[in-house]
Order: C-alpha cells, then structure tokens, then sequence
C-alpha cells in the first residue's frame, strides 16, 4: 500500500508535527472530535515510541476512501532494535510507561484495527486503522 | 474473549434433559459443573445432555463430563450426549471418550 | 522542549496557550501532563478543578453558566477517579501475584526441565510457549547410549499442584528404565493408573509417547487421546495424520492402549503438538486441522528448531499475540 504522507521522527518536535497532520487528515476525512482526539493520542504513543527507542522512523497516513466506509490508516515504522517478545509488550499493565494505560495496548483500543510485526535488530512496523462511525 | 453458557434443566420422572447453549471453557466449565453435578447423583436417573447449541467446548468441559461420568458410575445413574456439533464431537473422539461416555450419533441438523 | 511542570500554573500557561494559538504542541504537552499527573495519583476530578481554578484566571469574566457547567463535570469525573484509584490498587496485587507465580513456574521449569538430545541423523526442533505463567503443556525427551530416543508430548487438564506432579510422573516414569524396557503401551498404562489415582475426578492428562530406534529405523508410539500430530513421508512427498487410538489417561485405571510403528527414512518428518496449536481462532472461527498444516508446510524447509519458532510467531500474530491454550511444538527431521 501506498502511503500519501509521511513524518520522519527524529526529534521530539517531531512528535507534534505527526500527531497535527494526523489530526488534519482525520478532520478532513470526517470524524467526530472525540475520534480526532482519539487518534493524535495514538499517533502520539507510537511516535514518542520511535523517538524514544529507535534511531529513524516515520509516520504515515493513508485515507481510506471506500464506498460504503472512510478511514484513516497509519503506519508507523523504525528501525529500531525491535521487540523480542510482542505477546508481553502487548499485555495490559506491563508498559514501558507502567501503568498509565498508554502503550501499544493503548493505541489497539483507541484504534479499530492493529497489527504488529516487528524482529529484534531489525525494528517495527505498526499499522492501525480507524473507521468512521456512521 | 468472553464467554457465554446458558444451562436449562427440565425434570421429565426419570429423565433430566439438560439444554447447553454458547461456550463450554474454563470461564463457563463453573457453571455446568455447578448445575450438572447433582443432577447425576440419583439412582437410576438418566441424564439426557443437549449439545447442539454449543459451539465450542475445549478440554476443561471435557473435565466436567469426566467427572459427571465418574459420578453417574458411583450413584448408578446415566449420562447421555445428544445433537454434538461436529467440531465438539471431534474432541470427545481424539481423546477416546466417545468410546465410555454415551453419544447419541443422530447429527445435528438431521431429523427433528 | 521543556519538562512538565505539576501544577497549576503551568496547566494554565499549556491551556492559554492552546486557546490563543490552537497549536498541536499545546496538546501534545497537555498529554504529557496528564501523564506526569498520573504518576502523583492526581485523579480526573482535580483536574478539571485545574481546568475551572485556570479558566477562572484567565478569563475573570467568565460566565457563571460555564463555572456552573465545570462543576456538574467535576461531580461527573469522581467515579471515574474512584475506578482509576481501583485499578491502581488491583494492578499491586495483580504484580504481587505474577511474582509469586513466577517463583512457582520457576520451580516447574527447573524440576521439569528436558534437553534436546542430539542424535545422529536427526534434526530436532521444540518449543512450548505457556499461555500463561505456569504451563499445562509438557514434553520430554530421553536418549539412551544405543540412540534410542524418546518423546512425550502431554496435555494437563487440570490446575495446580496435582497437575504439575504429573508431569513429575511422566519425566520419571521415562528417566528411571533403560529405554529398551520402556515400550510406549506400558508406559501409557502405568502412567494411567496413577493419574486416575489422583484426588481430582476432572483432571486427566492427554499424552503421545514415540520411541524411535536408529538401528531399525522404527517408531513406535501410543496415544492416550491426544491430538494427532503428522508424518511427512518423503518418497511420495505426503502429509499423514499419525493415527492411534486411546483413552485419555486419568479416566479409568484398566486402559490398555494400542502401540502403532512407523518406519522413518530419510527425509521423512514426524510432526508433535499439543491442542494450543490447532485451537486457533481466526477472527470469527476457529482454524482447521489442514491450515494448521498449512502453516507448518511453509516452513519445514528450515533446520528444525528455527522451523517450531517460527511458526510459533505466525500463530502468535495470527491471534493478536495473545495466545489462548499453551503452544507446544516438536518437528523431528530424518536426516540420513
């Protein structure tokens, strides 16, 4: 898949400027103010990841526009050292942020679909997607 | 994942007809243990057990029929499986319990 | 960028900001704060008096309506503060527990613990993943000095105590005779009256024994109900289930079970697993035995034990990553 725009994430700032475009896409694409919200915050979560534990990555957006449906899907990937064990990063209450239900188990319940594949040494791919509620 | 088991028992002298319906798993398994248990501890009762509307079970409900099979030997009651689907059936077939535990062959969905 | 600062002027400098400019980094930091807060136990209701006590600030004028509106959000916060102030309180608990399960699953995997052998012209792969901290799963192999090796797969329905001292059972029932008096029906029988003999009437354990003689090429195995693995025969490039018959063990003390044999050459594959790997559910079903065969094809060309692994990871995503039964895997390869 094709992804029509994309932020590199190598400074903090980064961060916002991801989770702007984001929240525009969303703007454009229809959703409520709750779902905006929503998805900058998950945006949020996995930029801070790349910036936090890997050198490159970037963030991008692609508008789904289907003729029954519309969305937004987000793709975060890095180049990072990878996750050794997903089932365990995965797992409610045991986040790097510790308790504060963020996370990646946070971005899979703000986001309607989530998958992950990621090798250590190698780094991740995220992608999400967020469907407008009718 | 949640879970749902429905258990409806109705006396019939002296046959107990038990309806399951939804998922038989170690969040469930309670309940059938629970309702299915005492019903197996009167002589000469036969306790008809009605599968078809469950459509999962995994090997914690087989426990459960173990033991009310155990029970149904000890209190010389008897315990019969009727209308399993075909996945359900599969798993008391693999482990070998379609050979002492009674099961009722008409398939699900042939002549009501 | 700046660190947060926890309080109340700095909440009212970030939504000041926010209101003047509307700018992404305003939010971004409130997220930040919130964040900080969290970690001090400031519940939800305190913020939003922040929010009014700021607001109040920077606007003297502001309308009693909207002062009124804050309040009624207030009242409406609390419950979720109690919940959170819950939850922080289960989540101790809950640490303190995985702690202490992981002292006991500590003590499993060292009691309990197998080494892959290697033997000549085999390649051997395993892997057993709990789905939780303790496992339920079980596999063990012996090697005697002729080479003959044995294998058993088993599946413990049943919690605790009882079910972890049947694996004891299982492990030294094949530790403590020479291989050549350890034929897999025997094995199984014995291994029956025990487990029946145990407290719990719903316990019972489903396991596979296979004892494979380099010298003749043969396996031997017997089943007690477990779920059939697979044999790739390599002359005529097919995938058979391993077909044996037998009562779970546990159930009642006179089982006697049927001993099977199949001759290995090479190439030839013998494929072990337990139920946590053909339960798989996809969405909305479950998976079928010949998909779950599917996925093992796609990768039985590697050396064996990188083949279990990885197909491992393939269920592990297949499942969101959160595995519902304990995932056992045994891949023997004949090599020559």
């Amino acid at each position: 898949m094709d992804f029509q725009s994309c932020v590199k994430i190598n400074r903090e700032w980064d961060i916002v400027g991801a989770r702007q475009i984001g929240r525009e896409h969303a703007k454009k694409i229809g959703f409520g103010t709750v779902d905006q919200a929503r998805i900058a915050t998950a945006i949020s979560e996995l930029a801070r990841n790349i910036y936090l534990y890997a050198d490159t990555g970037k963030i991008c957006f692609e508008i789904i526009n289907e003729i029954d449906r519309k969305g937004l899907w987000i793709l975060a990937v890095d180049n990072g050292p990878g996750i050794a064990d997903i089932s365990q990063v995965m797992e409610d209450g045991f986040s790097t942020s510790g308790g504060l239900g963020a996370g990646l188990p946070g971005v899979k319940r703000l986001m309607d679909q989530f998958d992950i594949i990621s090798e250590t040494g190698k780094g991740t791919e995220i992608r999400t997607v967020k469907w407008v509620r009718k | 994942m949640k879970m749902n088991l429905e258990v409806e028992v109705v006396e019939n002298g002296s046959t107990t007809n038990v309806l399951l319906a939804g998922e038989i798993d170690a969040y469930t398994v309670p309940k059938l243990k629970e309702a299915l248990l005492p019903l197996t501890e009167r002589q000469n009762q036969l306790i008809e057990v009605n599968l078809e509307q469950v459509n999962y079970m995994d090997s914690t409900g087989l426990g459960v029929f173990i033991s009310a099979l155990k029970s149904t030997k000890q209190y010389k009651s008897e315990l019969k499986l009727i209308r399993l689907q075909d996945k359900v059936k599969r798993l008391f077939e693999i482990t070998g319990l379609d050979s002492i535990i009674t099961i009722d062959s008409t398939v699900r969905g042939g002549n009501v | 960028m700046n660190k947060v600062n926890l309080d109340l002027e700095n909440y009212r400098k970030l939504l000041k900001q926010y209101m003047i400019t509307q700018d992404e980094k305003a939010l971004y930091q409130a997220e930040q704060f919130t964040k900080l807060s969290m970690q001090h136990n400031i519940s939800p209701e305190e913020i939003v008096n922040v929010h009014i006590q700021a607001l109040k600030e920077i606007y003297p004028d502001l309308p009693k309506e909207i002062d009124d509106s804050m309040s009624f959000l207030l009242e409406a916060m609390i419950s979720y503060g109690l919940a959170y102030q819950e939850f922080q309180s289960l989540r101790e608990k809950q640490l303190e527990l995985k702690s202490e399960i992981s002292v006991a699953a500590n003590m499993q995997q060292t009691l309990l613990s197998t080494v892959k052998p290697s033997i000549r012209g085999l390649d051997i792969g395993a892997t057993s993943i709990p789905a939780n901290q303790m496992s339920g799963d079980y596999y063990h192999f012996v090697k005697d000095n002729e080479d003959t090796l044995g294998i058993a797969i088993a599946d413990v329905i049943g919690k605790g105590v009882p079910a972890a001292l049947s694996m004891s059972m299982i492990k030294y029932s094949m530790d403590s005779f020479p291989l050549s008096q350890r034929n897999p029906s025997a094995i199984l029988e014995n291994l029956n009256r025990v487990v029946e003999r145990n407290v719990d009437p719903s316990m019972f354990i489903t396991m596979f024994y296979g004892l494979y003689d380099p010298k003749t090429s043969v396996f031997q195995y017997s089943s007690a109900g477990h779920e059939p693995g697979f044999y790739y025969n390599a002359k005529m490039d097919k995938f058979d289930e391993i077909k044996a018959k037998g009562l779970v063990l546990g159930v009642s003390n006179d089982t006697v079970y049927q001993q099977y044999e199949l001759e290995i050459n090479k190439g030839d594959m013998i494929i072990l697993l337990t139920d946590g790997v053909t339960e798989c559910r996809l969405a909305d079903r479950f998976i079928e035995r010949d998909e779950v065969l599917d996925v093992i094809k796609k990768f039985t060309h590697l050396p064996a034990q990188e083949a279990v692994e990885q197909v491992y990871k393939y269920f592990e995503r297949l499942q969101d990553f959160q595995l519902r039964d304990d995932f056992t895997l045994i891949i023997i390869k004949k090599d020559v």
